[in-house]
């Protein structure tokens, strides 16, 4: 903030917005964002670290360009088959991830609160501009921009001729979602700021995903049974379709007619309006018109926007969230009051977790995707199972696993500065250690348990050397993951807020070392599958993974009675990095 | 002779190049109530991280109530109750699940740890926070739910790390009869703070840090005619205050090279 306290308070005023004590007040701000970015990319790690971060960014990258291709694909697709009814279905999806994404994405992380500006003497103008240009860098616009790239792309590919009218409406149309996403923004802001905002944000993220991915089995069942089911049913879904598009078709029609109206709608309509032009030659009328209502949408959430600021401009805090009121009730415990460290520790992680959304949804996710995913493969009432679907359990348990690898990898992690009464107290960590393997193996065994009942259920029950080497794998695979995750806990943690989903700076080494552990354990159960499968001698699986076993627990009891040794001699680093602000 | 509370030769903690606290030695008589003062940075938290086990010396010897850390670190901690730093609390319980939590990580019974738990949170006037989490507590809540974990299981020797910051002049008046109250009943207490004054109106001993160097060691009569020796005037006219013992001691720039004055400043 050097250039902003440093720019001269007799100059700010003048000039205006363009003048030259507010462009040093944008170059500090500038410069302020570029310090925050370059610091969140320091790390005490070391290169492994920073090559595992890089690693994740590439796939976040990766993952936004794969979304930009799809829009760019579906609209080359529209454009070259001349089916323009569909385009606003692309507008709407890219509205959705504009103005949804990054308001679900903050229930997972702090906000930069522009509002510190406004304690140096900074123009309205300047302030509104900073607040839509810091807007620019969010991943909002960068996935917007990927999608009006690949839409732009598509499009002129499949109709050169429309590349004008494609460029004119996205920039309109993305003016309107930097505006209103920032809109929205500033009037929930301060609403985020408080930690249960942002966890019923991040449970409302939750259920939308797991909606989503409820979506695609149905859809899939569906279509699978409307082309390659019986004669019968597929007469009954078709009979079936028919019903629904009779109930609903007006409902559809009258929605459609709205949706046009809206900007999604208008910049869709604008180029399917564009489109017929070039063919009639009479078309630039209508398209104009189109996208000057949505022009005027986008003024109207820039008034929004400016509304809102004004308002903090002059100090008043309309979006503030009222306190909640004092709950006066006392606590009634429902958990026996066992005595002993461990019984404390169980009883501590188990309320924590009731308490923390964002980790119950990692644990309970690859059950939820378990059955979702055994419904390609449902078996009806038959009960018989074909032969290649026998390593459905194994594979439905070994995905129930992953979803146990931050507790298993960094299992002090969410302690934060309560790290310090474990070595404050005369507990031995070995005492904490065993509480929290013990808690997350039961965890985790029931996750197995219900993950292997809904196989069988949606699927079929598989053998009985199938579940027995399966219950074998696991004998080997929980131990092991105990014994190396307590040594990665204590070796490589990292801060974990319980509040948010998204992993705290430091923790890409970890992440990335017990993915390759996760991976080896998954790769020798394979291995030995594949090949008693392939010597027609699966029952031989079960004394190997029981061998396996032996030795993994033989290392898990070595691991504890070490632990107190490991943990007193990194207590330092240990609780430096689990008590780091920020 | 009687076995000193707290007893450390030589203490040294280095990091790397810097030595944040070097060859402190000092001793704390059962029943006193010690403050332990210095600047920013002086090494005072260091040096309570050292004495209740949270940080390993480079170098030198501690001695709690007759016992080295080391082998008997757990029976030692048992004896021990502190206010870290850091706080040490837990923001996903409830005040009383997390006392309860202490309680049983200090192996107290659970009729005990349930009793003691509703008189600490009705004593620390946090009885009616008692369905808030701690990460919604404020600041000043969160320190006294600290001190009450620090105490429930009636430890002989308490360390306190600035266990007044952000607390309100009720609370704090409670605080300071507490401690009184466990001073009075045997207790031996180790309080670092900035707040001068609360040192001068509970202590009986005060240390002084500077540097990672322990520059004063004494009653506080003795610091105030050591100090008093120095300057002009007789003892008796002399009746100076802690803070002019502190600033004298540890100089009024703290030890710092003095500052250019900001002339630029209205």
């Amino acid at each position: 903030m050097v250039g902003i306290e440093g720019a001269g308070l007799s100059g700010l005023g003048a000039g205006g917005v363009l003048g030259a004590g507010a462009r040093a007040q944008y170059a500090a701000m500038a410069q302020l964002r570029w310090n925050m970015f370059s610091h969140s990319l320091h790390s005490s790690k070391g290169a492994l670290e920073l090559g595992a971060r890089t690693v994740a960014n590439l796939l976040y990258a990766a993952m936004g360009v794969a979304i930009g291709l799809g829009a760019g694909a579906g609209s080359y697709l529209i454009a070259s088959n001349n089916a323009w009814q569909y385009v606003p279905i692309v507008f709407w999806a890219m509205c959705f991830l504009w103005q949804m994404v990054p308001i679900m994405l903050a229930s997972f992380q702090e906000q930069f609160d522009l509002g510190i500006l406004l304690r140096f003497p900074v123009l309205f103008g300047s302030y509104f501009l900073l607040y839509v240009v810091s807007g620019l860098v969010d991943i909002s616009t960068i996935l917007g921009g990927l999608c009006s790239v690949g839409i732009l792309v598509g499009v002129t590919m499949a109709r050169p001729d429309l590349f004008g009218w494609t460029l004119l409406g996205l920039a309109v149309f993305a003016a309107f979602n930097i505006l209103l996403v920032r809109a929205i923004f500033a009037w929930i802001d301060r609403w985020l700021a408080q930690r249960r905002t942002r966890e019923i944000l991040g449970a409302i993220f939750m259920v939308m995903i797991l909606s989503l991915q409820l979506l695609n089995p149905a859809l899939h069942q569906r279509r699978h049974a409307g082309r390659n089911g019986q004669p019968a049913q597929r007469e009954s879904v078709k009979q079936q379709t028919e019903e629904l598009k009779a109930r609903y078709g007006p409902w559809l029609q009258a929605a459609n007619q709205v949706q046009s109206w809206l900007p999604p709608g208008l910049a869709a309509r604008a180029l399917r309006q564009a489109a017929a032009g070039e063919q009639s030659g009479n078309g630039a009328v209508p398209a104009l018109g189109s996208l000057s209502v949505l022009g005027m949408y986008t003024l109207a959430a820039g008034g929004a926007l400016a509304a809102r600021l004004k308002s903090e401009y002059r100090g008043e805090n309309l979006g503030q969230a009222p306190s909640r009121k004092k709950v006066d009730k006392r606590d009634r415990g429902w958990l026996p009051n066992a005595a002993g460290p461990v019984a404390a520790v169980i009883e501590k992680e188990l309320r924590s977790l009731l308490r923390t959304m964002p980790v119950l949804y990692a644990l309970g996710m690859p059950v939820v995707m378990v059955f979702f995913f055994s419904a390609m493969f449902h078996n009806g009432t038959s009960r018989s199972l074909h032969p290649q679907l026998q390593i459905a359990l194994p594979i439905g348990v070994a995905y129930a696993l992953l979803g146990f690898t931050q507790l298993f990898y960094n299992n002090l992690g969410a302690e934060g500065a309560g790290i310090q009464l474990y070595f404050l107290s005369p507990t031995p960590i070995r005492s904490v250690m065993l509480a929290k393997n013990l808690f997350h193996s039961a965890l985790f065994l029931f996750d197995a348990l219900v993950a292997g009942f809904v196989v069988s259920f949606r699927i079929g029950v598989p053998n009985n050397q199938v579940i027995a080497a399966t219950a074998a794998w696991l004998l080997f695979a929980l131990p092991s993951n105990l014994a190396v995750g307590n040594i990665f806990s204590v070796t490589m943690p990292y801060r974990v807020n319980p509040g948010r989903m998204a992993r705290q700076r430091g923790s890409q080494a970890n992440a990335l070392l017990s993915l390759l552990v996760q991976l080896g354990i998954l790769g020798i159960g394979v291995a030995v599958f594949a090949l008693c499968t392939f010597a027609q001698a699966l029952w031989l699986a079960i004394p190997i993974f029981l061998a396996l076993a032996a030795g993994a627990i033989v290392a898990w009891l070595r691991v504890l009675t070490n632990i107190d040794g490991m943990a007193n001699q990194r207590r330092d680093s240990l609780m430096a990095t689990l008590m780091k602000m920020g | 002779m009687e076995t000193a509370a707290i007893q450390t030769h030589g203490l040294t903690r280095r990091f790397g190049a810097l030595t944040a606290v070097e060859d402190v030695t000092l001793s704390v008589a059962p029943g006193q109530f010690f403050g332990f003062l210095g600047p920013n940075g002086a090494g005072k938290s260091t040096t309570i991280k050292m004495l209740t086990g949270l940080l390993e010396p480079s170098a030198g010897t501690i001695e709690i109530l007759g016992l080295p850390f080391g082998a008997s670190a757990l029976e030692l901690k048992r004896q021990i109750g502190v206010v870290p730093e850091g706080m040490a609390l837990m923001g996903r319980l409830t005040a009383p699940e997390y006392l309860r939590f202490v309680g049983r990580m200090y192996g107290l019974d659970g009729a005990t740890t349930n009793r003691r738990t509703a008189e600490l949170l009705e004593f620390m006037d946090l009885a009616n926070e008692s369905r808030k989490l701690v990460v919604d507590f404020s600041h000043g809540m969160q320190k006294k739910l600290a001190m009450a974990a620090a105490v429930i299981h009636g430890p002989k020797v308490l360390f306190l790390d600035e266990p007044f910051e952000g607390v309100d002049a009720i609370a704090a008046g409670m605080l300071k009869a507490m401690l009184t109250g466990m001073i009075n009943r045997g207790a031996t207490i180790f309080l670092t703070t900035h707040v001068l004054e609360i040192v001068e109106r509970l202590c009986s001993h005060v240390a002084i840090i500077s540097k990672g160097r322990l520059v004063a060691n004494g009653s506080l009569e003795e610091l105030r005619s050591g100090v008093a020796s120095t300057l002009p005037g007789t003892e008796q006219e002399q009746r100076l205050t802690l803070e002019e013992i502190f600033l004298s001691i540890v100089g009024a720039d703290g030890g710092h090279e003095p500052a250019q004055e900001l002339t630029w400043l209205a």
